[in-house]
C-alpha cells in the first residue's frame, strides 16, 4: 500500500516540505512504536519522507465499518471472508460474534495505549479484519496511523476512546452495547491504568473535547 | 541465484541478483581479498574490483528475503537520488541493514558483512539488465555451495538478529506462550519496518 502526501498548492513551499516530511517520519515512528509492543498494526516497507511517500504492507480483509454496517451499506451478494453472527450462520463464510471482533477491538486498542501511542482518528473504517493466512493469522489490525502521536496523558486517551465512541454511535445504530464490550475488553487489558482513563472518559463525555480548562 | 527487476528504477541499477552460498570455505581470503581490492591501484586494481563488485552479506543476519529485499530498495533508491552514505550501491546495502542510524559505516559493514568465520553468505549484484553471467562471476570468487534463497531459514541466527535489533526489550515478544514460530514471524516483521523506516528514526 503506498501513500503519498502530494505537494499542497495552497501552502508555502518551504512550509509544506518540511510538514509533510515530519508527517511521514510520524506516522512511520507511531507504527514502528506499535509493532514493538504488539500491536497488530500494517509494517513498514518503504519510506521516503522528502517525497512524501510510505509504503505498507497491504492487508487482506476487511474493514470493521464494512462488517458492521450501517444504515447506508447495501448487503451486495459477494463474499465476504466474514460474516457477522446475527442470527443465523451462512455457509462457507467464517463466522464471528459481533462481540468477538469488540474484544478484539478493545485488546488492540488497549495494547496501543500502553504503549503510549494515540491514534488521533479510530473508527471502525480505520480497523480491519485480516483475512487468515499463513503467516498472520485472524487479526484485528489498526490502521492510519497519519495522525497519531505519542502521549502518556489520561486525558489524551480517554479523548481517543471518546472518539471512536463517538464514531460508533454515529455509523452503526443500536451499537451501545457493542462499544461496552470494547471497553471491558480494554479495561482487562489495560490493568490499573484504567481507573484514572475510566474517570477521565467519563469527565470528556460530559463537557466535550479539546476542553481542557486550563486558560 | 534469483535476479529481481525494480524497473521503476533507473536501469543501470534496475537489477538485483542474489545468490545464498551455503558451506562457505574461503571467507577469510574473500576478505583480505575485498581489502587488497580497494587498495591497488590501476587497471589492475579496476580489474580486481570488477571481480568481487558484490555486496557480501552474513546470510546468518537476515530474518527472510523481504528483509533483504528492503534494504537494496532503499540502497538502489540512495543511488538514483543521490544521496549515498557510503561508497558504492553495495556498501550501501550493508549500510541500510544497520539499525543504528548513528553508528559508523564501518560497523555496519564489519556486523553485517562477512567476517573471517562466515560460513553461510548471500553475495548481491545490483546492475543494468545487460550484465551477463552474473551466476558464474558469483560462482568465481565465492567457494561454497549455491543454494536455493528458500534455505536462508535454515541458518537464520534470531539470537544474533534480536540483540543486534534490539528486539529483546520488545513486549511484542515478551508474550507468555508464544510459539517460536509466531516469535519469528513478529521479530522478522519489526526488522524489516526497522530497515524500511531507518532514514526518519528519531
Amino acid at each position: 500500500l503506498l501513500k503519498y502526501r502530494f505537494h499542497k498548492q495552497y501552502r508555502h513551499p518551504s512550509l509544506d516540505t518540511s510538514l509533510t516530511k515530519s508527517r511521514v517520519a510520524g506516522e512511520a515512528r507511531a507504527i514502528i512504536r506499535c509493532l514493538r509492543h504488539g500491536v497488530n498494526v500494517p509494517g513498514i516497507r518503504m519510506v521516503d519522507a522528502a517525497e512524501g511517500i510510505l509504503v505498507l504492507e497491504w492487508i487482506e480483509g476487511q474493514s470493521v465499518r464494512y462488517l458492521l454496517g450501517g444504515g447506508f451499506i447495501v448487503r451486495i451478494r459477494c463474499s465476504p471472508w466474514y460474516a457477522l453472527q446475527l442470527t443465523t450462520s451462512p455457509s462457507g463464510m467464517i463466522t464471528l460474534l459481533e462481540d468477538a471482533v469488540m474484544r478484539m477491538i478493545g485488546s488492540e486498542i488497549a495494547k496501543m495505549h500502553r504503549a503510549d501511542v494515540i491514534h488521533g482518528d479510530l473508527t471502525t473504517s480505520n480497523m480491519l479484519l485480516r483475512r487468515p493466512n499463513p503467516p498472520k493469522g485472524l487479526q484485528l489490525v489498526l490502521i492510519d496511523f497519519g495522525l497519531a502521536y505519542t502521549s502518556a496523558l489520561v486525558e489524551d486517551k480517554a479523548v481517543d476512546l471518546y472518539v471512536l465512541e463517538r464514531a460508533f454511535a454515529s455509523t452503526h445504530p443500536a451499537s451501545e452495547s457493542l462499544f461496552a464490550s470494547v471497553l471491558k475488553a480494554y479495561e482487562e487489558r489495560m490493568g490499573r491504568d484504567w481507573k484514572a482513563i475510566s474517570r477521565r472518559l467519563d469527565d470528556v463525555r460530559l463537557r466535550g473535547r479539546k476542553r481542557s480548562m486550563v486558560g | 541465484m534469483q535476479t529481481f527487476r525494480y524497473d521503476h528504477f533507473p536501469l543501470d541499477v534496475s537489477c538485483v541478483h542474489v545468490g545464498l552460498f551455503t558451506n562457505v570455505t574461503n571467507a577469510a581470503q574473500l576478505r583480505a581479498r575485498l581489502i587488497q581490492a580497494s587498495l591497488i591501484q590501476g587497471e589492475a586494481g579496476d580489474v580486481e574490483r570488477e571481480a568481487v563488485n558484490f555486496a557480501f552479506v552474513e546470510a546468518r543476519l537476515i530474518s527472510s528475503i523481504l528483509h533483504l529485499q528492503t534494504a537494496v530498495v532503499h540502497a538502489i533508491l540512495a543511488q538514483a537520488q543521490g544521496s549515498l552514505r557510503t561508497k558504492t550501491v553495495h556498501s550501501e546495502i550493508l549500510w541500510a541493514l544497520s539499525p543504528n542510524n548513528n553508528a559508523s559505516i564501518t560497523e555496519a559493514i564489519r556486523r553485517f558483512g562477512i567476517s573471517d568465520e562466515t560460513t553461510a553468505l548471500l553475495a548481491i549484484r545490483i546492475s543494468s539488465p545487460d550484465l551477463t553471467d552474473v551466476e558464474g562471476r558469483m560462482r568465481a570468487v565465492v567457494s561454497g555451495d549455491l543454494s536455493n534463497l528458500n534455505e536462508l531459514r535454515q541458518v537464520t541466527d534470531w539470537t544474533n538478529i534480536r540483540k543486534y535489533y534490539k528486539l529483546n526489550q520488545d513486549p511484542a515478544l515478551k508474550t507468555p506462550g508464544l510459539e517460536e514460530a509466531r516469535q519469528h514471524v513478529i521479530a522478522d516483521e519489526i526488522v524489516v519496518s526497522t530497515v524500511a523506516m531507518k532514514s526518519v528514526l528519531a
